[in-house]
């Protein structure tokens, strides 16, 4: 044990240059000089001094406590009558250090070293007392943890059944202390919100579904029983009849454009995307819009840059593309001019397409993405209020920005893909 | 075999007899009828399929499953096979692509009720020649079999195509009436084309969108009628005839006036 080695050296140093500078006074001036020195060290005994024994060289001690022994110089350890320090039953174990002064005179320099050869056990016990007690609190800790660990996963877990049996409202119930299971409950809860708007909206979707197909639905009913009733010769039946397949298709058409709706947020359609020319393809669809605007009185100016390229998927870009030209054409009046344009600025690339029609007030323009929603403006025109929601979820999923810009007067659509998304 | 031949069996074309309309006039072939083979497991469906196409003069044999279908397809000659997607003991790709290993180039139109964009990519990719989403107008899908019946070999180089006196040359890129040129834009002579391959055949709205522009879904705008009555007006060069027909409730048919049957 090193501390041990340390304190034995350092306590013989003390011993040893002690007895040395005894011999010094003893040199200078005999007996009586030493005899003083070894006085006033007595006197400053409770002060840690250390034991002095004066020995003639036929073994007569002449002062001192030390017991009589064989004189040698050099290193012994003995035991002396106790003096109190030492545990009951114990003599006091000395470490003496004999110097001869003269031919005639011996000194010993002794000091009590109980306390370090005790060292040894008292390490020892407060290894085993020290591992004890760790064992103990590592033990006891880890019980008491797991035991609070446990109650909390039990806590998560009731929460967790609550949830499946339907309380879908229901939330971990956080410590406050900011540890792992504390995280971990808050991004659990934090994910049960976004469940919780997930299925709202999701149950919005359906109400929705539900209210828009109950309309035409009944429409239809109404009008076969029309017919029923009312018509008179085939051309009445026949007209009837188109007239029902043509509303049937329209129920259907919404339909489709639901579950398209979902297969493009479903994101599936990202596995295909490749490298498309943005700028042909409006370009080819504002050239296939032509005869119609012109038909329509309607000047449709197009500034495309060339060569500009995204990743996505041809297919749902050109649905984008039409949707929007398709609302701008069907909800302003014929003559207005509507404009597209497509620019690559800093990294980004912005597609607008712009109308100088009506506009909507600023307080509908979020809600226009919504699924079936219908400005006031535009509830009488046909549609299924699917369209722009369509356009969202293809900007969506080509990481596009879409906003809704005031147009001074008319609409302005603005998406900007990030170009630099992956080129995966 | 059970079942395959329970629909065959049924004079659904001796039950309802109608005259016949301007429609089926472009659709009928003088001679033999044409032979279809239908595989679907939706009795409904089958039923409303048969009865249209016997309406129109082709003879049908019908199929309730895969493992059927495959066989009478392999067995019989026939000009076009109609495969749901969705079928029990033996799904429609499966056996199109079963079908297509045995070697088997009849031409195939899929339908299905998924109408996702990879579905029918992937039945195109397993051998489909043309896809129909349900529910579907009829005159849609007779459309569609009768293009693929009367479709020409692919190995044949065409670079003219001629309907009466309008001739289209398709490596210079120039149309001709009469011998006096017309000019058109891009988008107008493909879909001239589009109609000269199919001359005399009804050409749907939805086939003009798909081949002529390539959208899969339904524009709201009338972008087909516009280019239509634009072209119409173009080729007919202030001409009495008109050569492109509007089938009501159908679509497009190129005919010349001569030519009509």
């Amino acid at each position: 044990m090193n501390v041990k080695a340390a304190l034995d050296r350092q306590e013989r140093a003390r011993i040893q240059s002690d007895a040395l500078a005894l011999k010094g006074e003893f040199d200078n001036g005999g007996i009586p000089d030493l005899m003083a020195a070894i006085h006033e060290r007595e006197q400053n005994r409770l002060a840690g001094g250390l034991n002095y024994s004066l020995f003639r060289s036929n073994g007569v001690r002449l002062v001192g406590r030390l017991p009589p022994f064989k004189l040698r110089e050099g290193w012994r350890h003995m035991n002396g009558p106790p003096d109190g320090d030492e545990p009951p039953g114990q003599l006091e174990h000395l470490l003496v250090y004999s110097i001869r002064l003269s031919p005639k005179f011996w000194l010993m320099v002794g000091d009590d070293i109980g306390l370090l050869s005790r060292l040894d056990n008292t390490f020892l016990q407060m290894f085993i007392i020290g591992l004890a007690l760790a064992v103990t609190l590592a033990v006891g800790g880890g019980i008491a943890v797991s035991a609070g660990f446990l109650r909390r996963i039990d806590a998560i877990t009731r929460t967790a059944e609550a949830i499946i049996e339907g309380d879908i409202g229901q939330r971990i119930v956080l410590r406050g202390s900011g540890d792992d299971l504390d995280r971990l409950a808050a991004s659990l809860n934090h994910m049960l919100d976004r469940i919780g708007v997930l299925m709202d909206a999701l149950r919005n979707v359906s109400t929705a579904v539900a209210h828009d197909l109950r309309t035409p639905l009944g429409h239809l009913r109404q009008q076969l029983e029309d017919a029923r009733s009312r018509a008179r010769s085939t051309g009445e039946y026949a007209e009837a009849v188109d007239s029902a397949i043509a509303k049937t298709d329209s129920i259907l058409e919404t339909f489709s454009a639901i579950l398209r709706i979902a297969q493009i947020e479903s994101g599936s359609r990202k596995a295909g995307f490749r490298r498309i020319n943005l700028s042909e393809i409006v370009a080819s669809l504002v050239q296939s819009y032509g005869p119609t605007a012109e038909e329509q009185k309607r000047v449709l100016a197009a500034s495309i840059a060339p060569g500009i390229t995204i990743d996505g998927d041809r297919e749902l870009i050109n649905q984008l593309v039409v949707n929007l030209l398709d609302n701008a054409m069907r909800h302003t009046p014929a003559g207005t001019p509507i404009t597209v344009s497509l620019v690559e600025e800093s990294g980004a690339v912005a597609l607008e397409v712009a109308d100088k029609g009506p506009g909507v007030p600023e307080a509908e323009r979020e809600r226009i993405f919504e699924r079936f929603y219908r400005c006031e403006a535009s509830r009488t025109t046909p549609g299924s209020g699917l369209g722009l929601s369509l356009v969202s979820a293809v900007s969506g999923l080509h990481r596009g920005a879409i906003q809704v810009l005031d147009n001074m007067p008319g609409l302005k659509f603005r998406i900007e893909f990030l170009r630099t998304a992956g080129a995966a | 075999m059970r079942g395959v031949l329970a629909f065959y069996t049924r004079p659904y074309s001796q039950r309802q007899v109608r005259v016949s309309s301007g429609v089926s006039a472009a659709n009928e072939v003088p001679g033999l009828p044409m032979k279809l083979l239908l595989v679907e497991d939706d009795a409904e469906t089958a039923a409303f399929v048969l009865r249209g196409f016997r309406e129109r003069g082709y003879a049908l044999d019908h199929a309730q499953n895969g493992r059927d279908g495959l066989y009478l397809a392999i067995e019989g000659s026939y000009d076009v096979l109609v495969v749901d997607r969705m079928l029990h003991a033996m799904d429609g790709l499966s056996m199109v692509k079963a079908l297509r290993s045995a070697g088997v180039a009849t031409p195939v139109l899929f339908l299905t009720t998924m109408s996702g964009i990879d579905d029918r990519v992937e039945g195109l990719e397993a051998g489909g020649d043309d896809y129909l989403v349900k529910p579907y107008a009829f005159s849609e899908l007779a459309a569609r079999v009768n293009a693929l019946a009367r479709r020409p070999p692919a190995s044949k180089e065409i670079t003219v195509l001629r309907v009466g006196d309008l001739e289209m040359n398709l490596l210079k890129r120039t149309v001709t009436r009469g011998g006096e040129a017309i000019d058109l834009q891009p988008r107008e002579f493909q879909l001239l084309e589009y109609l000269m391959r199919r001359a005399d055949q009804i050409v749907t709205r939805t086939m003009l969108l798909e081949g002529v522009w390539d959208f899969h879904f339904d524009p709201r705008t009338n972008i087909v009628e516009t280019h239509i009555s634009r072209l119409r007006s173009k080729i007919n060069l202030g001409r009495e005839n008109d050569l492109i027909h509007t089938i009501r409730g159908s679509g497009y048919c190129l005919r010349a006036p001569a030519t009509a049957s």
